[in-house]
């Protein structure tokens, strides 16, 4: 379906091109590309060492090289400059320039304003359509293929996995089943499927791989017999994984009808949780918002990403509001903000009902790079009834907010200034 | 009546000391940042090592900067080096455009979305060997100062081709790639209020029986529009009657779903002309973007 000849369309590069050209003679009048002036001779040679060996960075990177060659002809550099020298030389141009930087100041100064009348802590759910419900599969659909071959023609295969992340002893229901184009479910064999802790990087599995059991029998979390979806669930917990944090991979080899084909799962796992849940959830009113306030007892001190769903009386989701920021051990309270503008903006009717609060411990600069709490699946909290009046229109302020104003309007009236001064010196 | 650069320059000058807004470009250096995909290229921590996308000569921005990274382990690894170079340039009075093509969408969504939030120490824009720069002594900020990321062959919602095996599944990066996965890392909706500016290649056919949709070879509109959700789908041209369209802007995709907030399909290519490849000299969709930095990043 996709890339279908659409007749000639060749001058997307040149229309590209142009663009280049004609900005380029914008930028160039202000600042000199500064390539070259920075010391790359005194940088540290061994600083590849940080990294792996740069020959397999060209190797594993084959599959990204171009294939098609003559796809883009080499740019002459001669020809810019002349075609530059021409573009400054042209007021039409120059207008054209500078009224697109207006144009795209402006839109940045819009879209921030409009966007930080709330805390990013605080956000309408509209904002965040994917990530109001955590809780449900993932549900994919993709050809049946062979790694590396050519796709089955008219097999598709869905797969759903119940979630990404697993933490301590949750479970994880995979599903899979196979149709045609139109939607028919197709005969099905899981002729081999296991869980393990992939090789990675060079560095070998360290558990037993397990069988997974998928079946269309009613047992091992298949819901339905017969229904033509497999599912299996596991349980890193009791199936080998117990003190595995990281990547478990569920492998699946398929046959449907002659046709065979290959799918996988990754679940990331956390054994043992930073900080848990303590018990005893509060709200209150203050400066103007609806705070609540989650106990933790943390165990692991750092930056912990925290996030809660909002819905309104009517079961409407509303607000999606989280946390992000440093604990140190010991019993912690865990602010999550609703703010007052948000709320009389959007006029939600309550009692509100916090619902699914998943959190986890951010670890930096490692793989995986989350320790997860247990999950509050979901209500948590029904709000108190309060009436608009306690919550506060203001906008939010912070000197964040300030600072992008603040630069994002002098872009803008720098932009118009510029244009403004091309106009007057295009009149006769 | 002819502009030549001198002449422009000193009614630019004039036109500053006559208070029109001009003079407020004087107190902060821009910097433009490109953040380099899978297979990267460049020597870590070297700025102006641009081996990854092509010559170093190419105008792309003013002061560009390479952010390289390994482009073969995962995000959350190797992302150290995307904050150190967001702390080098992007604050104090110090302000950044972002340019990021395919799995380097990835390593600035998660940048924003996990430590948008924290305490940074402002910096001196003058790195070391390892990339990671003194600090200017002027206190700490909120975040980074970043003025607009532009990304193209975005990979933040994955690719098909990674869920398929086409590559090597030992690769770490490749498991970031899987598209539950990458959909699943981080809040994308959470930029920080930044735009990203999407810009979409569909010059593939190698791949087209694995990827949904319209796709550069490597990445699926579904990602390089920046369209939301826990797994991928199929979206194209408008041209394409069977197939829902990735629309322009920040409109919902044709059939409901959002794209994530603050993403804006500034490109969408109608003509099918351009395919994923840096090609080692800013080629292929990267083309796209160059054009935006030059003309925008200034």
């Amino acid at each position: 379906m996709p890339n279908k000849p659409l007749g000639p369309k060749g001058p997307g590069w040149i229309a590209a091109a142009a663009l280049l050209l004609a900005v380029g003679a914008g930028g160039t009048l202000w600042l000199a590309d500064d390539v070259g002036k920075t010391d790359a001779s005194s940088r540290d040679s061994t600083r590849n060492t940080l990294t792996r060996d740069s020959a397999s960075t060209t190797k594993s990177g084959g599959s990204l090289q171009p294939r098609h060659p003559g796809m883009m002809s080499s740019r002459d550099a001669a020809a810019d400059a002349r075609a530059e020298a021409e573009v400054a030389n042209n007021p039409q141009a120059q207008r054209a320039l500078w009224s697109q930087r207006v144009e795209r100041t402006e839109e940045i100064l819009e879209n921030y304003r409009n966007n930080t009348k709330y805390p990013f802590e605080s956000r309408p759910a509209r904002e965040n359509a994917d990530q109001m419900y955590p809780n449900r599969p993932v549900q994919e659909e993709g050809k049946l293929t062979n790694p590396g071959q050519k796709p089955a023609e008219g097999i598709r295969i869905r797969t759903s996995q119940e979630r990404v992340y697993v933490a301590g002893d949750e479970t994880v229901l995979f599903t899979v089943s196979a149709v045609d184009v139109d939607g028919n479910a197709l005969p099905l064999t899981v002729t081999r499927a296991i869980a393990h802790d992939p090789p990675l990087n060079g560095k070998p599995s360290k558990r037993n791989s397990i069988a997974m059991p998928f079946n269309d029998e009613g047992a091992n979390g298949d819901q339905v017999a017969g229904d033509t979806v497999a599912s299996a669930r596991l349980s890193p917990a009791t199936q080998g994984f117990a003190g595995h944090a990281g990547m478990i991979r569920v492998e699946l080899f398929l046959k449907v009808n002659e046709q065979t084909g290959f799918t996988f799962f990754d679940i990331f796992y956390t054994p043992d949780p930073p900080a848990v849940w303590s018990g005893g959830i509060r709200e209150a009113v203050e400066a103007g918002s609806l705070n609540f306030y989650l106990k933790v007892q943390v165990r692991d001190a750092g930056r912990y990403v925290v996030t809660g769903r909002i819905d309104d009386a009517k079961g409407q989701p509303f607000a999606l509001i989280s946390f992000n920021n440093e604990l140190s051990t010991g019993p912690k309270e865990i602010k999550l903000n609703l703010f007052g503008k948000l709320l009389v903006d959007e006029k939600p009717i309550f009692p509100l009902t916090l619902r699914d609060v998943d959190g986890f411990l951010l670890k930096e600069d490692t793989t995986p790079d989350r320790a997860l709490m247990p999950r509050l699946l979901g209500k948590v909290l029904i709000s108190r009834v309060y009436p608009l009046s306690v919550f506060s229109e203001a906008e939010w302020d912070s000197e964040e907010r300030t600072r992008y104003l603040g630069e994002y309007g002098r872009d803008v009236e720098s932009a118009r200034a510029h244009l403004e001064h091309v106009r007057r010196s295009m009149k006769p | 009546m002819k502009f030549k650069a001198s002449t422009w320059r000193k009614a630019a000058l004039a036109a500053a000391a006559a208070g029109l807004g001009i003079a407020a470009l004087a107190h902060a250096t821009n910097y433009s940042l490109w953040i380099n995909g899978r297979t990267g290229g460049g020597q870590l921590g070297n700025h102006a090592d641009f081996s990854y996308w092509g010559p170093a000569s190419t105008a792309a921005g003013i002061n560009k900067k390479s952010v390289n990274w390994d482009g073969y382990n995962s995000v959350s690894s190797q992302n150290y080096l995307v904050r150190d170079a967001l702390d080098c340039y992007c604050t104090g009075n110090n302000w950044c455009y972002v340019a990021a093509h395919s799995a380097g969408n990835l390593q600035i969504g998660y940048a924003l979305s996990m430590y948008g939030g924290s305490t940074r120490t402002k910096k001196n824009a003058s790195p070391n060997s390892g990339g990671v720069c003194g600090d200017a002594g002027t206190g700490t900020q909120t975040g980074w100062n970043i003025k607009f990321v532009d990304i193209a062959g975005g990979a933040a919602g994955g690719s098909e081709l990674a869920n398929a095996g086409s590559w090597a599944l030992s690769e770490p990066l490749v498991g970031d790639l899987k598209t539950a996965t990458s959909r699943a890392m981080y809040n994308h909706n959470t930029t920080r209020g930044t735009m990203f500016y999407m810009h979409a290649g569909a010059k593939g056919t190698l791949y087209s029986g694995i990827l949904p949709g319209q796709d550069d070879e490597v990445i699926a509109y579904h990602s390089s529009g920046g369209v939301s959700g826990s797994s991928g789908g199929s979206y194209c041209n408008a041209s394409d009657w069977f197939c829902n369209d990735l629309t322009l802007g920040t409109a919902a995709a044709e059939g409901g779903r959002t794209k994530w907030t603050n993403h804006s399909v500034k490109f969408r290519d109608n003509g099918e002309s351009y395919n994923h490849y840096a090609n080692g000299n800013w080629g292929g969709i990267v083309s796209r973007i160059v054009a935006d930095m030059v003309a925008n990043a200034q």
